[in-house]
């Protein structure tokens, strides 16, 4: 069995994707072969197109971005859906996504999921199941934290979720949670640590945070009598 | 002003476009190369309200905030936008601040700006499944919800010319 993983975060550096990859890798099957990709700004090469097309599974890991894919993938995608080889008979490949937010709630993560769903119909492929994480940005805090307890309880059962599938091969619909963390503690670090901690290192005082900058110089379309001249 | 981000370079309908969109703030992928979004926040916590990736498109959210309406056209793309208006999409995030607020019981951003805009999003594209428009439409209403929009509308066409004769 192949298995393809692809990080889809654009982040340098550690990446809450590659967070959730880390801890999905000990739970595929022992004889699976594992490739990795990172898919960002970078576009991907041609012969990574042609490994992607013969792989058995493909499991998407990306950070949710407006309700949705990242362009940098969707790009991806896109071109993945333009190359599908013309001989039907190649094999199926089954798609499983884990989408990471970084409000709270992970059922936030559903059009991202539709998404994926929609693009596996439009090329052929096997949508097998996918989960929605919220609070994604809690991940690099909680790396001594085993999968399955306190705080990251909830991402055990969604793993669970995802391996039973790939495993059995069997759909199952989606499953969106996030940690098992009082919501409000989570807005209260977010904004003190996470965001004023930012601000911090970058010498500004958290009311900075707030400014509105002035309109830039702008290059309007010209006005239509100017076209028609 | 409206601000009006559109795929139609593709389409072959810049002439119209050009009409359509005189004195406004129009943006299509003919115009500068644009980056993608690096996930960094710089546009939040180093030079808050500007992007930090030097191209045209830094200034997406000071443009949005003297604009009462967001247009966008583009092809339907799995039930969202094509690549290019997801791109702009991604690059207007200095438009809302970091800080959460609590809509419809979920959490959301907190607006940079006072005023409000209204969300247009008019889909293109030959056979659209049921499903896609399922998804495009309540996509541009949490993205409407997001970005604190007072209103939104969205609508789809079999192809570009219905889209130009319903905007016309
Ligand atoms: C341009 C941009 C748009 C985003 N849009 C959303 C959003 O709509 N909803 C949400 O919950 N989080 C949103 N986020 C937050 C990311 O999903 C979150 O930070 C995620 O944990 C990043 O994961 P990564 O480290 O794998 O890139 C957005 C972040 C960026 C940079």
């Amino acid at each position: 069995m192949k298995i393809a993983m692809i990080n889809g975060s654009p982040k340098g550096g550690a990446t809450n994707s590659g967070f959730l990859l880390d801890k999905l890798r000990p739970l595929l099957p022992r004889e699976a072969e594992i490739s990795t990709y990172r898919v960002g700004p970078k576009a991907l090469k041609e012969e990574d197109y042609d490994e992607l097309y013969r792989t058995d599974i493909l499991v998407l890991s990306f950070p949710l971005y407006f309700d949705a894919v990242p362009s940098h993938l969707l790009r991806m995608m896109t071109e993945m859906e333009q190359r599908r080889p013309v001989d039907e008979s190649q094999r199926t490949i089954r798609v499983y996504a884990m989408v990471n937010n970084g409000f709270f709630e992970g059922d936030q993560c559903k059009l991202a999921v539709n998404i994926v769903e929609n693009w596996c119909e439009r090329c052929g492929f096997h949508f097998g199941t996918a989960f929605g994480h919220g609070a994604g940005e809690m991940f690099s805090s909680l790396g001594n934290v085993p999968v399955g307890s306190g705080p990251l309880k909830n991402l055990g059962f969604a793993l669970e979720h995802l391996v039973h599938s790939i495993r059995s091969g069997e759909h199952a619909e989606p499953f969106f949670t996030q940690p098992k963390f009082p919501r409000f503690l989570w807005q209260l670090s977010s904004t003190r640590l996470f965001w004023h901690g930012a601000a911090k290192k970058n010498g500004l005082k958290p009311k900075d945070l707030r400014r509105r900058p002035g309109i830039p110089p702008i290059r309007l379309s010209p006005p239509e009598n100017d076209v028609k001249r | 002003m409206k601000m009006i981000v559109h795929d139609l370079e593709e389409a072959g309908e810049i002439s119209w476009l050009r009409e359509f969109g005189a004195g406004q703030d129009v943006i299509g992928s003919e115009d500068a190369v644009i980056r993608h979004c690096t996930g960094c926040f710089g546009c939040w916590t180093r030079t808050p309200g500007t992007c930090v990736l030097k191209d045209e498109y830094r200034h997406l959210g000071a443009r949005l905030a003297v604009c009462d309406e967001m247009i966008l056209i583009s092809r339907c793309t799995y039930g969202g936008y094509s690549p290019f208006v997801c791109n702009v999409m991604n690059r207007t995030l200095s438009y809302v601040l970091p800080y959460f607020r609590t809509l419809e019981g979920q959490t959301h951003h907190q607006p940079r700006y006072e005023q409000a805009i209204r969300l247009t999003a008019c889909f293109y594209g030959e056979n659209m499944t049921e499903k896609e428009c399922g998804t495009a439409r309540s996509l541009v209403r949490a993205n409407a919800l997001n970005l604190g929009a007072e209103r939104f509308e969205v609508s789809f066409y079999d192809n570009v010319r219905q889209l130009k004769e319903a905007l016309a």
